[in-house]
């Protein structure tokens, strides 16, 4: 990606990187942490004691050095440089629509060499269980046999997908694109709070913020050993490719809802920087079970398709049949074989929030190892012990539609009135099975700029997975910021934003 | 390349030609009205709108404010300047994988630039500087295209689009004052009115390099229609779309190729063959209203052939 450099050329080596002798930061007193709040939980930067943690140490000392006006200088930079190249979502509000960047905080959150080395390694042996998971329930079922998991849990979601039953599909491998959202909790551990198997989004601002932070601390980037993730479109591709049994002349597709998607830029970066095509549903059509492209020389087989498009709309024919997102015919050129949809259909199944309470178990049942990241804990309101408990602390937990994704239809009950909690209470009795609680966990909080100083933000951490004949994992992750102060909600849609992740090489 | 995506760089690039078009006729105007008297500079400001949105107005309703906002920043005027670049990026948002950032970014740049501007905020100093800012601008967004993109197909769909519009823009504005100066009184161009017309298709230094700074209406009508040398002539704009149409879609079986080709081919050679003396006694008018006509259907027959042909006379 090229944008406009910030100004700042006096920041290459400049001496300041190595902490100032003696100096203190002290948070909650001085510049610019004076409102910086540590609390209960986990901080990133500060020890609960108030000292910099050692891999924070430059990016403190740097910040020491720097006045007000030059940071909020190199936020408008920033802010800037995601307007012109159209890094934006729109909101549509009074019958007009405006663009809005994603907000993007300046400050890099750091992650150790061993710490990442866990995350690698929790995820990946989480990917290949999930994958086994899902090539048994679309085969044989002996899960279910096996009385692991409940039957209904898995034929009554409204993800699974009967038509894929008996499906070869490429390696097992049904999630290939995974964004697993994890947060730490006030020990300091890592733990997995949702799969994202279906269409999970947010690596181009994995990307995108990679530049503006570099740019905005290029001497204490450099004097850290950052490791690089600018290889991502190129592991994705390699994903991809590895999908199809044709190796000559791959034909790779990125299918999108269209330029109205509040992912778009997203989907159009990712196939520019594969450098293959980006098709919408009318680009594409089906013919004796093969998949085309119209190009103006005529029509062009596609091998594979990596489809942003969520199951319900790929297939008019198959699925909802007033989808005009979707290419009629497609399933049966899957089925047929000519083509391979990336991730395949029915992973929904997988990420469901009820599903995922049985994780642990699942890669305790198919790779029988014990979980290297746990789960938060989580009551399924389905089963009676765990409903009366659930209605009896709904002022402590955390409850979620199953089906829902998002931060929709969610009750956080430490921070809901009596009236909401009680509305939310008739919900759960009359439905129990679509629901599910969870503590309320603390996001762990990180230093970002706000305008006027640094202060603590609770943030979350999205690595992403690619899994095809391999699991790799680029090391950096998109970490979202809850920019209102004490939220807990990092989603985009409701007022997050996200910062750049540096992962340690040592 | 995709159908969908040879569409919508074919009509950025048609759109982008729009504003600079717009744009310009604005800034020339703007500048020159100050030398002409009240009814002349009505009768100029007349042709300008016509020009840009086939509109006729009447001597009185001819106020340089209210058309200038109308032509410029009116989001009802399908054809004003911020529109057409709303279009234009529009287009190449669909389409971002197939251009180059700088190209993205300078289009999206000089939007975001316009987009909040009002007629208060630049009517009061000097009107027309913003608009020459804008034609800066699109000439550097020109510049990056040519600089910054390969010149494969898509680039060959941005000059297919570029020309057939201008061919239409500029024969369109000829037009207008051919017909005009069939007619006596105010309304009838002036020297100083001529001046403007090359004034308004970048041509007053290349007309006087060709033929002195005598202004001669046909000697105007020759170089605008038959010069092969300047850009903004009708013969050199129909000379690159036809070589844009031997680049575009390579793979494309003959004989949709051959329906595209035969309909350009037939309009150069009209116009490489054609005689300015031969015209100026009357004919003038029809043979441009040809040109366009023709140029209408070429760009029918490419959607035909390249975009929108039905999957089953392909398999």
């Amino acid at each position: 990606m090229q944008h406009e450099a910030f100004a700042n050329t006096e920041d290459f080596g400049g001496p300041d990187v190595a902490p100032g002798p003696g100096r203190i930061s002290r948070p909650g007193a001085d510049a610019p942490y004076a409102d910086y709040e540590l609390g209960k939980p986990y901080d990133e930067m500060f020890t609960r004691e108030g000292a910099v943690r050692g891999p924070y140490a430059a990016l403190d000392s740097r910040l020491s050095t720097l006045s007000l006006e030059e940071l909020v200088r190199r936020q408008q930079t920033c802010e800037q440089s995601f307007l012109h190249q159209g890094i934006t979502f729109t909101v549509y509000s009074d019958n007009r629509a405006t663009e809005r960047i994603i907000p993007t905080d300046l400050l890099p959150r750091i992650i150790t060499a061993s710490e990442w080395a866990r995350l690698e390694a929790g995820l990946t042996q989480r990917i290949v269980a999930l994958n086994l998971f899902l090539r048994d329930i679309y085969n044989e079922g002996r899960v279910l046999k096996d009385g692991v998991i409940p039957r209904t849990l898995i034929y009554g979601s409204k993800h699974y997908r009967r038509e894929m039953r008996g499906l070869p599909v490429p390696h097992g491998a049904y999630v290939n694109i995974c964004g697993s959202d994890m947060i730490r909790n006030e020990a300091g551990d890592f733990v997995v709070l949702e799969d994202n198997l279906r269409v999970p989004s947010g690596v181009s601002y994995m990307l995108a913020n990679r530049d503006v932070a570099r740019r905005a601390f290029p001497a204490v980037f450099r004097s850290m050993g950052v490791r690089p993730i600018e290889h991502y479109p190129l592991e994705l591709l390699a994903t991809l490719r590895s999908l199809t049994p044709f190796t000559e002349d791959v034909s790779i597709a990125v299918l999108t809802p269209g330029v109205f998607n509040s992912a778009y830029f997203e989907h159009a970066f990712l196939a520019r920087q594969m450098g293959v095509e980006l098709v919408e549903g009318r680009d594409l059509l089906v013919n004796d079970n093969v998949v085309y492209t119209r190009t103006t020389s005529g029509l062009k087989r596609i091998d594979v398709i990596y489809r942003r498009i969520d199951d319900d709309f790929i297939d008019p024919l198959n699925f909802r049949e007033d989808s005009a997102l979707g290419v009629p015919g497609l399933f049966n050129a899957y089925r047929a074989g000519n083509v391979t949809i990336a991730n395949a259909l029915g992973t929904g199944v997988a990420d469901d929030k009820a599903v995922y309470a049985y994780v642990p178990r699942l890669i305790r049942y198919y790779l029988a190892e014990e979980p290297i990241l746990n789960n938060v804990e989580t009551f399924l309101c389905r089963e009676e012990k765990s409903l009366s408990h659930v209605l009896a602390n709904l002022d402590k937990l955390v409850v979620k539609a199953v089906g829902e994704s998002g931060g929709y239809g969610m009750l956080v009950g430490p921070h809901a009135s009596q009236k909401e909690r009680d509305e939310f209470a008739a919900k759960i009795k009359a439905d129990p099975d679509n629901y599910i609680a969870q503590p309320t966990i603390q996001l762990s909080t990180a230093p970002t700029f706000v305008g006027n100083g640094v202060e603590a933000r609770h943030v979350d951490l999205r690595p992403f997975i690619l899994h095809g004949a391999e699991t790799k994992i680029v090391p950096g992750a998109l970490t979202r910021v809850a920019l209102k102060r004490g939220s807990l909600v990092v989603n985009s849609s409701q007022g997050g934003g996200s910062k750049d992740t540096w992962v340690l090489s040592q | 390349m995709l159908s969908r995506v040879a569409e919508s760089l074919y009509w950025m690039s048609r759109y982008v030609e729009r504003a600079e078009h717009t744009a310009r006729l604005i800034a020339v105007k703007l500048d020159s009205m100050v030398e002409q008297s009240p009814d002349e500079a009505a009768a100029s400001w007349g042709r300008v709108v016509q020009a840009l949105t086939g509109e006729k107005l009447e001597a009185h309703q001819v106020d340089a404010f209210a058309i200038t906002r109308r032509l410029a920043f009116d989001t009802e005027n399908d054809a004003s300047l911020i529109n057409s670049l709303s279009m234009a990026r529009y287009n190449a948002r669909q389409v971002r994988e197939a251009l180059s950032n700088e190209v993205w970014e300078n289009l999206n740049r000089l939007y975001l630039r316009l987009s909040p501007v009002t007629m208060d905020s630049i009517w009061v100093h000097t009107p027309a500087r913003l608009f020459r800012e804008a034609l800066e601008d699109m000439h550097a967004l020109e510049g990056v295209t040519y600089s910054t993109l390969s010149h494969g197909e898509g680039w060959y769909f941005l000059e297919l689009g570029r020309h057939i519009e201008r061919v239409q823009l500029v024969g369109r504005l000829l037009n207008l004052h051919f017909n005009a100066a069939a007619t006596e009184g105010a309304v009838s161009p002036k020297y100083f009115d001529w001046l403007v017309l090359l004034k308004f298709c970048t041509a007053f230094e290349p007309y006087t390099k060709r033929y002195t700074a005598s202004i001669r209406p046909q000697k105007i009508a020759e170089f605008l229609l038959f010069d092969a040398e300047f850009p903004h002539s009708i013969c050199f704009s129909i000379d690159r779309m036809t070589e844009a149409l031997a680049h575009v879609a390579p793979g494309a079986a003959p004989a949709r190729r051959a329906a595209v080709e035969r309909l350009a081919g037939r309009l150069k050679s009209a116009v490489d063959f054609g005689q300015i003396d031969d015209l100026m006694n009357g004919g003038i008018d029809s043979f441009i209203a040809d040109v366009i006509k023709q140029c209408e259907q070429i760009h029918h027959q490419l959607y035909q052939s390249y975009i929108t042909y039905g999957a089953e006379t392909v398999l």
